[in-house]
């Protein structure tokens, strides 16, 4: 039986724009379990980012509650809400977001110190995440401007992933990145759901959906349906029916 | 140009919280700088105005008559004016004069007083007075309008004291005299009305003198002229006292007080303006970072270089402009209370007009700055080329070094980050140190006049007005003996030692006036003398570092003074400097003034224990001593009317230039935080999706201001602190201040710089308030 990390019942955000309201999520009830790579799929516009920022604790929802292991964090003021994501997430961004004033090392232990002030162990395992991104020392010192698109998005997941987050959230991780880099990058966050990591990724793209277990699709601000798959596995041989399930699924669901 | 206008006013309404602040700033450099000009071009040339106005006299000489007879004076006079050349026109008048004391201001005035008939006074066709305000009453005193106050008001009573008689006068009306109109011209004219001026004349307690107005050529021989008249008195009745003052002396002892603000507005105006002008030079450096792709974008469609720049000093010459015309407005609403603070010195009535040239000098210097300012600044934009612009904009940052890299700080991770902040903004950086820089001086300052003016007088009064004691009695020379001998026996008596002014003459030079004491090191101010010593010898003479400096002198030289028709050479032993005189005195011990003329009376300092009444004490001496004490002065109460306006004018200009050092800092700082939140709002954005929390930030913020904050505060500090003595004296020179010798309060002014330090700090904090606005989302969804 998995365990529910985030539950969020009656979810609903509304935004005011040209003074109409526009309901962008309508009434969602949906439980994240650990351990899964739950991927949101939907056209633009669909509400997909708007959900995964109100799970995340980036935006509060305009009805409904979300709950963390059963705590409620809907409730939460910013601050409370930005001590929730420190201690509990990660983030991954399509526009990655380093800041370009650090280098890609301090990037990371600026994460890492918020949590963690053993500095030893901190160091000891931002060297274990970069080595497990691929990225050298020498890439580590130098200043997000300086590296590659594909290289500042592994440094961006290794930032994600400092603090040892109970979920990780991305957001469209390969959408600015070629298709060789966003590869790695999937590859990446596929090798840290292998290790138990929980991952929520927004994305639009077939390709990368297919990394997840399950499978949640969004159309005008309410679930549509649900797929669920096996746990993804490079060496699994199971390739081509994942991806006929989910083009299946997705089909149904009208993309 | 159409273009460039349209481009500016964009850029205008897009930074309305910076054109503001640039708006206030340059408003008050305007304020300062206008009413710094108002103060140097016209209102010290009221003077000369007045003056011609009134036809006033440029050399004042009241000697007072034989007690005898009424023989040649006169003749003499008339025949000593006439005969030279310099003389333009004259007029010899019949007065009263003597010293006498009044209340004024909660201290005393003590003063040599000249008591005119009014038709007479009024009649006068050389030094002319005027009457300014006037009551009903027909039968009374009028006073100088400088002593117009609350408790010195037309229906109210005056009482002067001379010697030992009290007269009460009602007061009639105040009138305005160039030349005699206050204390500080070394003689202070009083009118009366017919009767009481004959009621005075009969108590004979107010000797007949002849008061003498002259008109020169050449304004500039004033000095020259009334050493000369003196010279001619003394040498032709050497037992007649006679009391002068010259157009020089009453131009520059009337107008210290002008000086003084004069100083400091423009100091302050310039300061004002350093900081902004430094502040619209980061504001286009950043400006062009921020908007590299835009200017890229503009140039690629087909703007010119030069209408970018134009466009830059369009949106700044439009907000100084209309800030220096609003300042030189706004001086006109301030200069009333600055008026006000400089009266009660001056004494001149003044009426404030329109000023086409300090009004074209502060919209030319302002507007001249800000645009040199804006171009030199701007000029980079020649630079930008638009495909390099577009593609990738010019980077922002210097990333050849990791400053403070957090894998080896041992920095909390706030203050770690905030660092690198500090390291990475040399531009804001180099900004709050100009702005600390100037405000520590400014700080350093306030200290040194708070403790030396403000809060014990002592030092202040030690520099400027020389020595001081409780009591000054004025004995006849007869009597010197049996006065002493009385005055040691008494237990109230301290210390009683003479303390004598005269006038001498440099031979080769001008009049000086020499104080004279049997023994100088029984002074209670022993740094009148800051440079070799006070003269031991009857051969000794120490002058006054201003005059030596202008004539050449030197410590050990041997100059020649003369007095009653005598001369004697005396050995330069040291440099005296206080204000009295306006740097034109020396001393002399007593035998050295012997070698030229006897004292005919003499006056003697002393030091009373505590608590004693010195007015009992004066009072009892003159029933003691009767007509043989000629004068008896409560030092004390003349001291503290004289340096109340000092005092009044430099807790104003304390108070005002620490509320202004707090406007400019917390406008500097606006400018610098709002810039600085908004080059990193991306940055705060992804920190705060991080899970840092806005009070963090805020102090990250807070933080990243501090070490230039510390850093020029307290080198501005440490510098200003070792300058602060030579510049006052440079401030202070043209009262005879050559040597500042202020304690400089060092405890004081580093608690003073702390508390600019944690204000600068808290005002930070602030103003990063807006940092709750930044939110994690926005930065998601790109708004």
């Amino acid at each position: 039986m998995k365990k529910i990390l985030l539950k969020a019942e009656h979810l609903s955000k509304s935004f005011s724009s040209a003074g109409r309201l526009q309901h962008v999520l309508k009434n969602i009830d949906l439980e994240l379990y650990e351990g899964d790579f739950t991927v949101i799929m939907g056209a633009s516009g669909a509400g997909k980012s708007t959900l995964l920022y109100a799970l995340s604790g980036m935006d509060t929802p305009s009805l409904g509650t979300i709950a963390f292991r059963d705590r409620i964090i809907s409730d939460l003021n910013q601050d409370g809400l930005a001590v929730f994501r420190r201690d509990h997430c990660g983030f991954v961004f399509q526009q990655i977001y380093l800041i370009d004033g650090m280098s890609i090392l301090d990037n990371v232990l600026s994460a890492g110190l918020l949590v963690n002030t053993d500095k030893k162990a901190l160091l000891s395992r931002a060297k274990k995440l970069f080595a497990a991104v691929g990225l050298s020392e020498e890439t580590q010192e130098k200043f997000p401007t300086q590296v590659s698109g594909g290289e500042a998005q592994r440094a961006g997941i290794v930032r994600a992933l400092i603090n040892r987050p109970d979920i990780l959230f991305a957001d469209e991780p390969t959408g600015a990145l070629n298709s060789k880099t966003g590869l790695d990058v999937l590859n990446t966050l596929t090798r840290f759901n292998e290790q138990g990591q929980t991952i929520v990724m927004v994305t639009h793209d077939m390709r990368s959906a297919r990394r997840g277990n399950r499978i949640l699709y969004l159309k005008d601000g309410a679930i549509l349906g649900e797929c669920l798959l096996s746990p993804y596995s490079s060496q699994a041989s199971d390739g081509k029916a994942r991806q006929e399930t989910l083009q299946a699924f997705l089909s149904e669901m009208g993309w | 140009m159409r273009k460039t206008f349209l481009l500016a006013r964009s850029y205008l309404r897009r930074s309305k919280g910076q054109s503001t602040s640039l708006f206030v700033l340059i408003l008050l450099a305007a304020a300062m700088l206008h009413l710094w000009l108002i103060l140097s071009l016209d209102y010290k040339q009221n003077f000369s105005r007045s003056h011609d106005r009134l036809n006033a006299q440029h050399v004042t000489l009241a000697l007072d008559d034989a007690e005898d007879s009424d023989e040649d004076r006169i003749p003499f006079l008339t025949q000593t004016l006439e005969k030279d050349a310099r003389t333009k026109e004259f007029f010899l008048d019949e007065v009263l004069h003597m010293v006498g004391t009044f209340e004024y201001n909660g201290g005393e005035i003590n003063s040599d007083l000249i008591f005119s008939e009014k038709n007479s006074a009024l009649a006068r066709p050389v030094g002319k007075i005027e009457i300014v305000e006037e009551g009903p009453s027909s039968d009374g005193i009028y006073l100088p309008v400088l002593y117009r106050s609350d408790d010195i008001a037309i229906g109210k009573d005056i009482t002067i004291s001379i010697g030992n008689r009290r007269f009460t006068y009602p007061i009639c009306g105040f009138f305005n005299s160039i030349m005699t109109g206050s204390h500080n011209c070394a003689l202070c004219e009083l009118i009366l009305t017919e009767d009481k001026y004959k009621e005075l004349e009969e108590t004979g307690c107010a000797p007949r003198a002849t008061l003498c107005s002259v008109r020169l050529q050449d304004k500039s021989d004033s000095e020259d002229y009334e050493a000369m008249l003196k010279n001619a008195l003394s040498a032709a009745y050497p037992d007649r006292r006679a009391v002068s003052n010259s157009y020089a002396l009453v131009s520059r002892s009337r107008y210290i007080s002008q000086m003084i603000c004069s100083a400091i507005l423009s100091a302050m105006a310039f300061f004002i303006l350093l900081i902004a002008l430094v502040v619209i030079a980061a504001s286009i450096v950043n400006h062009i970072q921020k908007n590299m792709k835009t200017l890229g974008a503009l140039k690629a469609i087909g703007y010119t270089s030069r209408q970018l720049i134009g466009s830059l000093l369009w949106q700044f010459l439009g907000i100084s402009l209309s800030a220096s015309a609003a300042g030189a407005a706004l001086s006109y609403a301030l200069f009333p209370p600055v008026n006000r603070m400089m009266i009660s010195q001056t004494g001149i009535p003044y009426a404030l007009r329109f000023l086409p040239l300090s009004l074209g000098i502060t919209l030319l210097t302002l507007n001249g700055a800000v645009a040199a300012a804006a171009w030199l600044a701007s000029r980079r934009i020649r630079k930008i080329e638009p495909i390099a612009a577009l593609r990738q904009g010019i980077p922002t940052h210097n990333f050849k070094k990791n400053h403070v890299p957090l894998a080896k700080t041992r920095a909390p991770l706030s203050l770690a980050l905030a660092l690198k902040t500090t390291c990475s903004g040399i531009k804001h950086n180099l900004t709050v140190a100009v702005t600390m820089l100037v405000l520590s001086l400014i700080v350093a300052f306030s200290g040194l006049m708070w403790e030396n003016v403000i809060v014990n007088m002592t030092p202040f009064i030690h520099m400027i007005v020389g020595e001081t004691t409780d009591s000054c009695l004025n004995i006849n020379a007869e009597k010197e003996e049996e006065f002493l001998r009385e005055m040691t026996a008494d237990p109230r008596v301290e210390k009683a030692y003479l303390y004598t002014s005269l006038e001498v003459r440099h031979v080769g030079g001008i009049g000086l006036m020499t104080t004279i004491c049997d023994d100088f090191s029984k002074a209670n101010n022993q740094d009148v003398v800051f440079k070799g010593r006070f003269p031991k010898f009857d051969n000794e003479i120490a002058v006054a570092a201003k005059y030596a400096r202008e004539q050449g002198l030197q410590v050990g030289d041997e100059i020649k003074i003369t007095a009653n028709g005598k001369e004697a050479d005396y050995l330069i032993s040291g440099f005296t400097q206080t204000s009295n005189n306006l740097g034109k005195d020396c001393l002399l011990t007593r035998a050295g003034y012997e070698r030229l003329s006897r004292l005919d009376n003499t006056s003697y300092y002393l030091n009373l224990r505590e608590n004693t009444d010195i007015d009992s004490f004066n009072m009892e001496a003159k029933e003691r001593f009767k007509t043989d004490l000629n004068m008896a002065i409560n030092v004390n109460a003349t001291i503290e009317s004289a340096s109340s306006v000092y005092v009044a004018l430099m807790t104003a200009i304390v108070i005002g230039v620490l509320i202004l050092s707090l406007i400019v800092i917390s406008f500097v700082l606006y400018l610098l935080v709002r810039s600085m939140l908004a080059g990193k709002q991306l940055d705060y954005g992804i920190l705060k999706a991080l899970g840092f929390t806005t009070g963090q930030l805020i102090l990250q913020t807070a933080f990243s201001f501090l070490p230039a904050l510390i850093l020029s505060t307290g080198i501005g500090l440490i510098v200003s602190s070792l300058i602060i003595n030579p510049l006052t004296a440079l401030f202070l020179n043209g009262i005879g201040i050559v040597k500042s010798t202020f304690t400089v309060p060092g405890k004081l002014i580093a608690g003073a710089g702390l508390c600019l330090i944690l204000s600068a700090f808290a005002i930070t904090c602030l103003l990063s308030l807006r940092i709750r606005k930044i939110s994690p989302k926005n930065l998601l969804t790109g708004e």
